[in-house]
């Protein structure tokens, strides 16, 4: 499980986590680091709740944090793992990093694109699935590797990649 | 100090300095894009690579980043090895990679640093084949086009805006080669220095969109050294016109005034000369007319009125326009003032005494460095250039107290901001003053804000107290000044006059004149006014006191350069040069003189405000002394300050500090009653309200009031209420805003003119349903 996903599990009440959060922050003068610092699990309890972040989230956490809608945008599209736009029920996230480039991850993405017929970045018209292009994972001992759901995976191949896609979209 | 070795040079450097720093200093220029003077090194963009000769010879030499590398003594450093240049130009190919090729259809093009860099360093010829990223452009507001593509991802945009300008809606989105420098969306820019962008980005990406309506190219612009006129801070400027047109205003450094930046009124508020409403051509009874009949007109005008003659200049008038004015009164006989609003003339002239030949007024480098500051009113609508000299204080830790009647940027930054209504302002100063006296920080909870003030006034080493004459009566003034002297020598004072040669004009008013010339239009006794540059007639809590007196003029004579309503009214219109098409003198919050040079002349004839008086006073007979002679017989040895220079403290006979009873002693308050105060904004100014670009920014017009009176008085926010002053009524919705203070309704300018009244008059409240 990954690292957000896993807080998010722990949060049994998103609204009480942000409140508390906002509360820590507010005497705190409007330029602080402090209220960067805080919009990161401020967006991932957000997260967890609604898949992604929406302009409307993005100005929640601005109300959260003190933060302008500039600076929290900052943030939210620096972590590749905010979500700006809509995502599946599942991720899936092929590093195209060197390594795994020169084990085929750039055909490993083309693969996937047709398999799913959707294009990267997008949802499968049934919701379950997004395949995105992801940065290196740290385990380029099993290039080409991919993230799914915040678990490591590979490597890969066209047969092993198809048979995790089809596996995934029958899943809730 | 020590010196290093840069290709066989020897340059000295100062401790703490790096090597990009100490070249740039002793002129040997390193390639660089994302270091700046403002804004200190990154080491973002790799350029300024050099060689460093390592003291161990048996190391090979290693490439450094100049903008980062510490100094020590004896350093060897090369900016023209063989392999710097190649780092070096390796960097300009990965950055020309995704940069379009439109340099032909760039505005930057012809003063581009990235242009620059590449021709200096660059490969010759692209090799990348590839197709190239490309972004969405936002539409960032009137004053600054945007086209991302360019970006070299230096950050010196982002660095500007939101760490020294302390703006929070532009920032460095995404990551990787996608990083976007721009809104969270479309809309336009909202600090007040946003247009520093224009210059401080090294390409195309931010040029300057009003410009961009009337194009030239650089090196066919005309320019010559200028001083904004559009407030008292005197920033210098380098405007650039061509065919006979005004085309756009850039910084020109002083060192220690405006060094690299300038304020959006500033740099937009130009277009003031381009207005097509402007007057070109003389008028007299109400047709268009030679400029040697309109002196005919107007001198037969003034004999028949015999001595009967009143002079207005003005606070946005050159010093030389005033002084000639006022000489030609005083071969008249008749009364001279600056100023057609006798309060401020009183408060203006009250602050310059406490203030003139001391030199006590720091320049914005000094205000960088103050650890503490009182300040009283909006000085960013005043003098947004002070307000962002205070931002560098606070950047740096100094500890802001505020005290205003209606909403203030600089509140965000204060440590202490307390929100105190027009008529409470002197009790308030008076209190300070007190407490301050009576040396020990008083324990009262009661006064918490006010003890805290005391105390961060009282532990800072340099300190600073301000106010925005504007907002200030002439009672208030003293106090400060007291305050200042109560503070201890050290303590630094200030006022953001209104008006770029308000200091100037205070310099030449007889303290009370004001209130006379009034009163004798009021009487009949004054039977002409001569009207430089002045608006007695327009926006001001006097508007409808003078629309009135004046139906008792038999001519009203005006000299400007914009059509203000007595522009409109005028009898006898003399139009004039702007202040970019004359050459003059200004003296600005310090105290300091600076002088001005024309940078272009239109085909229409346009002389300056001190050539018409000159030429009526021909017409009328009398040859007046040419306008060094006079000044230099007001003040004496007085020299006129050439243009480009960094000019110098104004000596002048000293002032009295004019006594006037409290003005709002009249009113009596009443619970119905609601204190107005006036809010402002970055544009509002009288040259830069002929701005359209700026003056799509002007915010809504509404009522601003204070939550919790609201609530007390049950008014929600957006609701209707209707406000009664002395000469109008007005229907406004509301704004709750916290920046007010209790009791008080916030409005604009414009607004309060129409209601007749004045910051800290009584309004009558009505909800509408
Ligand atoms: S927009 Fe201009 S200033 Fe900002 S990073 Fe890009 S090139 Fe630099
Ligand atoms: S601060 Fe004043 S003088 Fe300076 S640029 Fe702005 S308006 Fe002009
Ligand atoms: S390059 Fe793919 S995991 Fe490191
Ligand atoms: S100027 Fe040194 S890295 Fe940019």
């Amino acid at each position: 499980m990954s690292w957000p996903t896993s807080i998010a599990k722990g949060i049994t009440d998103m609204n009480n986590i942000l409140k508390g959060l906002q509360k820590d922050l507010l005497h705190l003068p409007r330029t602080h680091p402090k209220r960067r610092a805080t919009a990161i699990p401020a967006m991932q309890a957000l997260q967890a709740e609604l898949g992604y972040l929406d302009d409307a989230a993005i100005k929640k956490i601005t109300q959260i944090t003190g933060l302008s809608t500039a600076e929290v945008e900052e943030l939210a599209t620096f972590y590749s793992l905010i979500y700006r736009r809509p995502t599946g029920r599942h991720i899936v996230r092929i590093c195209d990093s060197v390594c795994c480039s020169m084990r085929g991850a750039d055909q490993l993405l083309t693969a996937a694109e047709e398999y799913i017929r959707t294009s990267l970045g997008t949802v499968t018209p049934d919701g379950a699935l997004t395949v995105l292009p992801g940065i290196c994972l740290g385990l380029c001992d099993k290039a080409p590797a991919a993230l799914v759901d915040g678990e490591a995976l590979g490597p890969l191949n066209d047969a092993s990649l198809k048979a995790l896609l089809q596996r995934l979209q029958k899943e809730d | 100090m020590g010196t290093i070795l840069i290709d066989g040079h020897i340059i000295p450097f100062k401790p703490g300095d790096n090597i990009l720093q100490a070249a740039l200093e002793a002129n040997l220029e390193i390639p660089h894009f994302c270091y700046h003077a403002a804004l200190g090194s990154l080491g973002a963009c790799r350029l300024c690579a050099v060689e460093i000769t390592p003291k161990d010879s048996s190391k090979a030499p290693r490439i450094a980043m100049a903008c980062l590398e510490p100094l020590e003594d004896g350093l060897e450093v090369s900016i023209s090895a063989i392999a710097a240049q190649q780092v070096r130009q390796h960097v300009i190919e990965f950055l020309m990679i995704n940069h379009p090729h439109d340099c032909p259809i760039c505005d930057e093009g012809g003063e581009c640093h990235l242009q620059d860099m590449t021709v200096a360093c660059g490969p010759p010829y692209r090799r990348y084949r590839g197709r190239k990223r490309t972004f969405s452009n936002q539409n960032l507001g009137p004053l600054i086009h945007h086209e991302m593509n360019r970006c070299i991802t230096c950050y010196r945009c982002t660095r500007f805006y939101q760490d020294y300008a302390l703006g929070n809606d532009l920032g460095a989105m995404r990551l990787r080669n996608e990083v976007y420098f721009g809104r969270f969306q479309d809309g336009p820019l909202e600090n007040p220095f946003a247009g520093n962008l224009v210059e401080i980005c090294p390409t195309g990406v931010f040029t300057d969109a009003i410009f961009r309506q009337h194009f030239a190219r650089v090196w066919d612009l005309k320019t010559a050294p200028s001083i904004c006129p559009h407030c008292s801070v005197g920033c210098n400027t380098l405007p650039g016109a061509r065919d006979g047109t005004l085309r756009r205003v850039r910084n020109r450094a002083h060192p220690e005034l405006n060094r690299w930046f300038i304020c959006d009124r500033g740099r937009y508020g130009h277009q003031y000369s381009e207005h097509s409403a402007r007057p070109l051509a003389p008028r007299a009874s109400g047709a268009d007319t030679s400029y040697h009949d309109a002196l005919t007109a107007a001198a037969s005008q003034i004999k028949s009125a015999q001595d009967c003659i009143g002079g207005l200049g003005s606070a946005r008038e050159d010093l030389e326009g005033n002084a000639m004015l006022q000489a030609l009164l005083n071969t008249l006989g008749g009364i001279y003032t600056a100023f057609s609003d006798p309060e401020l003339e009183t408060a203006t002239i009250a602050a310059v005494s406490s203030l003139q030949n001391t030199g006590n007024a720091p320049s914005l480098a000094e205000i960088e460095l103050i650890d503490a500051a009182l300040i009283i009113g909006d000085l960013t609508a005043y003098a947004p250039m002070i307000d962002l000299a205070l931002r560098q204080a606070y950047r740096k830790g100094a500890k802001l107290a505020l005290l205003h009647s209606s909403p203030t940027p600089l509140a965000q930054f204060a440590t202490t901001a307390m929100t105190v209504s027009p008529q409470e302002m002197r009790t308030t100063l008076s209190r300070l003053y007190q407490l301050i006296n009576a040396q020990s920080a008083t324990e009262d909870m009661t006064e918490t804000p006010m003890t805290d003030i005391v105390a961060s006034l009282m532990g800072a080493r340099k300190l600073l107290l301000i106010g925005a004459i504007e907002t200030l009566t002439a009672q208030e003034v003293p106090i400060l000044a007291k305050l200042a002297t109560a503070l201890g020598s050290d303590t630094r004072l200030a006022y953001a006059f209104s008006g770029a040669n308000a200091y100037g004009a205070a310099l030449l008013s007889p303290a009370g004149s004001a209130m006379v010339m009034l009163e004798a239009v009021e009487a009949g006794q004054i039977r002409i006014l001569i009207v430089a540059g002045n608006d007695p007639l327009g926006d001001s809590r006097f508007g409808p006191r003078w629309r009135a007196a004046c139906r008792n003029l038999s001519a009203l004579i005006v000299l400007d350069c914009i059509l203000t309503a007595t522009a409109k009214a005028a009898d006898i219109l003399f139009p004039v040069a702007a202040w970019t098409e004359r050459g003059g003198t200004f003296i600005n919050y310090e105290g300091r003189a600076q002088g001005f040079a024309p940078v272009f002349h239109r085909p229409e004839y346009l002389p300056s405000v001190a050539e018409v008086i000159t030429d009526l006073g021909q017409y009328l007979g009398h040859s007046l002394q040419a306008a060094p002679s006079v000044l230099g017989d007001i003040f004496s040895d007085f020299e006129i300050p050439k243009p480009g220079t960094t000019g110098s403290l104004i000596i002048a006979p000293s002032l009295p500090m004019p006594t006037t009873p409290p003005v709002h002693s009249a009113q009596e308050s009443c619970s119905s009653m609601w204190q107005a105060a006036l809010t402002s904004w970055y544009g509002d100014e009288a040259l830069a309200s002929f701005a359209p670009g700026l003056m799509v920014l002007i915010p809504e017009t509404v009522a601003m009031i204070e939550p919790t009176s609201a609530i007390d008085a049950g008014i929600k926010n957006g609701s209707q209420i209707k406000l009664r002053g002395s000469s109008g009524s007005m229907v406004l919705p509301v704004q709750l805003n916290q920046g007010v203070a209790t009791g008080t309704i916030a409005i604009a300018r414009n607004v309060l003119a129409q209601l007749g009244v004045g910051h800290g008059d009584l309004l009558e409240l009505e909800q509408v349903l």
